[in-house]
């Protein structure tokens, strides 16, 4: 077990680079393309098993058992599945738009990917590069996936494949909104936009991580995302019963796989961001204490070489971290698709407009509130809410009190204040107009124009 | 006056939709069914689970389930119970059974007689409807409906069953659970 770990770590695999090339050629070529690869198969074979946890636990939600038959309990059916989209005959509509039908879902996939490079699933070699504006970067190229939808939508010439790519657009649109307004909150907490920075805020700052103090940033954020990677219930753009497959209905194959691998990419990218930015990321409490604090205390003493198998395994068990709180994201993804019922298009609407954009402005405003108060109360009669403020927003136990309680708080009043809002608005609550429709008083009960004929009596009553 | 009286929601009702606990009780259902799913200790045909895996796994058919015909044998002497004497083609409101029947010389006490026996049997699946008057009528317990239920033939020449096959039963492939 140590010697496989002992492998795993850098420093063996740089000796014996070392031999055929330079350390700068290792350092800024050799190692990206490694972690490249590793992170693409990574995400690949999670995207393609996120297909096959999707179709066992909306089983077992429906007391079936789902694939079976492909090796042990069906665990070889995606990679079948692989195998029998990349083997189909690739069909190309007539009158399409040849090179955008065949280029869309490229765009499309690569969106998905490139987002990859600054998610953080380690501190040290688990993440591929840590730019300083990792979530806006996140952001602005995870929405050329909408370029892609559109194009595959209007070069198929189908009017499904035009309506699912038209209202996919429509939706991505707005709810792009809430899903960045209601990062800021978390971003002023960690006082920086780089997502290993916003990690390493939440774990300088002890075991509360920020879906404590930004519940309300949290939900928002979530169902956004979720609206975002047309997912049910707001996968109206590939709504089976009204468009059959939305913007690819029309595509088949390899480029359809294509698509398919994007949307469970997209979905993965939206649950790392949640995980890095509200659940911690990588940290786990306790883990830094029993693996990299010795090959910390070795390099104070100059000696780091021995407690490499420290700092491997530190980054090891942050990976796992990482894709376990990954992998409860997901299940809640999953979890909401199989319990509850599409929207209607003008609900879906209402939510992102009425609902989310308003509640994520909020949050900025409240957080800000919340930050200002702790700030105020900092020194207040020998009160002590602030430890530090150089990595992120360090507070102290009482700090940390009073932001929890403003989280929850923020939650509570912003949901009554929207719902008082919306609780009349016409469009959203349909209840409402029938209510208003049905009730009318004093219809006139007029008499019949016509009289009814004599013959009508029954015939028993005249004799 | 109104045609549909709904009642304006009460304190205690807007309450609910206010922490969406009609949502978070739909979320707690399937979450039960998840996990009644995995802890359940006969995965197959459980309490939990309710797909029948058929071929590996047979479904146990009620007992007084009707289904292949078969002659049964002396267990001894493997010859047939059948003594031909037409009964179950009589009572068959079908009309799906051949009863073919020979003469055969025999010796009995010393004196040369003939004996009515079994020469073929004929019995048309396709148009039976199971209702075992067959079975019923059967003096010596030899014609009975099986509770074998797997009766699909590539043709419909494969439906008619001759003695052969009603004595042997027909071949299934059996999958290993």
């Amino acid at each position: 077990m140590t010697k496989m770990l002992a492998l795993l770590a850098p420093n063996f695999i740089d000796s014996l680079l070392l031999k055929w090339f330079s350390q700068e050629t290792i350092n800024y070529v050799i190692w990206p393309f490694i972690q490249i690869g590793a992170v693409v198969t990574g995400v690949a074979i999670w995207a393609l098993y996120a297909t096959y946890a999707e179709r066992k636990i909306s089983a077992f939600m429906q007391a079936r058992l789902g694939p079976m038959r492909v090796g042990p309990w069906g665990l070889l059916q995606p990679i079948a599945d692989a195998i029998k989209l990349l083997t189909k005959e690739d069909v190309l509509p007539d009158k399409a738009d040849n090179y955008i039908f065949k280029f869309a879902p490229y765009i499309s996939v690569v969106a998905a990917f490139v987002v990859f490079a600054v998610i953080p699933f380690a501190p040290s070699w688990g993440v591929i590069t840590d730019i300083n504006i990792g979530l806006l970067f996140v952001l602005s190229v995870s929405s050329v996936g909408v370029l892609a939808l559109i194009l595959a939508g209007w070069s198929s010439n189908s009017k499904y494949s035009l309506m699912g790519g038209l209202r996919s657009s429509a939706q991505m649109v707005s709810y792009e909104v809430a899903m960045g307004l209601s990062l800021i909150g978390a971003l002023m907490f960690a006082r920086t936009l780089s997502l290993s920075g916003i990690v390493n805020a939440q774990a300088l700052d002890g075991p509360l991580t920020y879906i404590f103090y930004q519940p309300l940033g949290f939900i928002t954020f979530l169902i956004s995302g979720i609206a975002e990677n047309n997912r049910a219930p707001f996968d109206l753009p590939e709504a089976e019963s009204e468009l059959v497959a939305g913007f690819h209905t029309e595509y088949s194959g390899m480029r359809w796989s294509l698509f398919f691998m994007a949307e469970y990419a997209a979905m993965v990218v939206v649950s790392a961001i949640a995980t890095a930015v509200y659940l911690g990321g990588w940290y786990l409490p306790g883990v830094y204490r029993f693996t990299e604090a010795y090959h910390q205390a070795a390099i104070l003493n100059g000696n780091p070489d021995g407690s490499q198998l420290y700092h491997g395994l530190y980054v090891i068990i942050g990976v796992l971290v990482f894709m376990l709180k990954m992998a409860v994201l997901l299940y809640v993804y999953f979890w909401l698709r199989w319990t509850f019922p599409r929207y209607r298009y003008d609900q879906l609407m209402d939510l992102g407009w009425k609902w989310l954009i308003p509640a994520s402005l909020t949050n900025i405003v409240w957080t800000a509130l919340a930050i200002f108060t702790v700030q105020a109360l900092n020194g207040w009669r020998g009160m002590k809410t602030i430890e530090s403020i150089s990595q992120g927003l360090n507070l102290t136990p009482s700090g940390k009190a009073i932001m929890v309680g403003f989280g929850v708080v923020g939650l509570l009043v912003t949901a009554g204040v929207l719902s008082t809002i919306n609780w009349r608005s016409r469009d959203f609550n349909l209840k409402g107009q029938r209510r208003d429709i049905r009730v009318i008083k004093n219809v006139p009960q007029g008499k019949p124009a016509v009289a009814p004929p004599a013959s009508a009596t029954p015939a028993g009553q005249e004799t | 006056m109104s045609l549909v009286t709904i009642a304006k929601p009460t304190f205690k009702e807007k309450l609910k939709r206010f922490f969406m606990f009609d949502l978070l009780k739909g979320l707690g259902l399937t979450f039960k069914y998840n996990i009644g799913a995995i802890t359940d200790k006969d995965s197959v045909a459980g309490r939990g689970i309710y797909t029948e895996q058929y071929p590996k796994v047979r479904p146990e058919v009620a007992p007084r389930f009707h289904g292949a015909p078969r002659l049964n044998m002396d267990p001894e002497t493997y010859e047939t119970l059948c003594i031909a004497c037409n009964l179950c083609a009589l009572a068959c409101p079908e009309d799906c059974i051949d009863v073919i029947a020979m003469d055969i010389e025999i010796t009995v006490a010393g004196k040369a007689r003939k004996k009515k026996v079994l020469d073929e049997f004929i019995f048309d699946t396709s148009r039976c409807m199971f209702c075992a008057l067959c079975q019923e009528a059967c003096p010596t317990s030899c014609l009975e409906l099986t509770q074998d239920f797997e009766l699909a033939t590539y043709s419909r020449a494969g439906f008619v069953w001759n003695r052969e096959m009603l004595e042997q039963g027909r071949e299934t492939v059996k999958y290993e659970s």
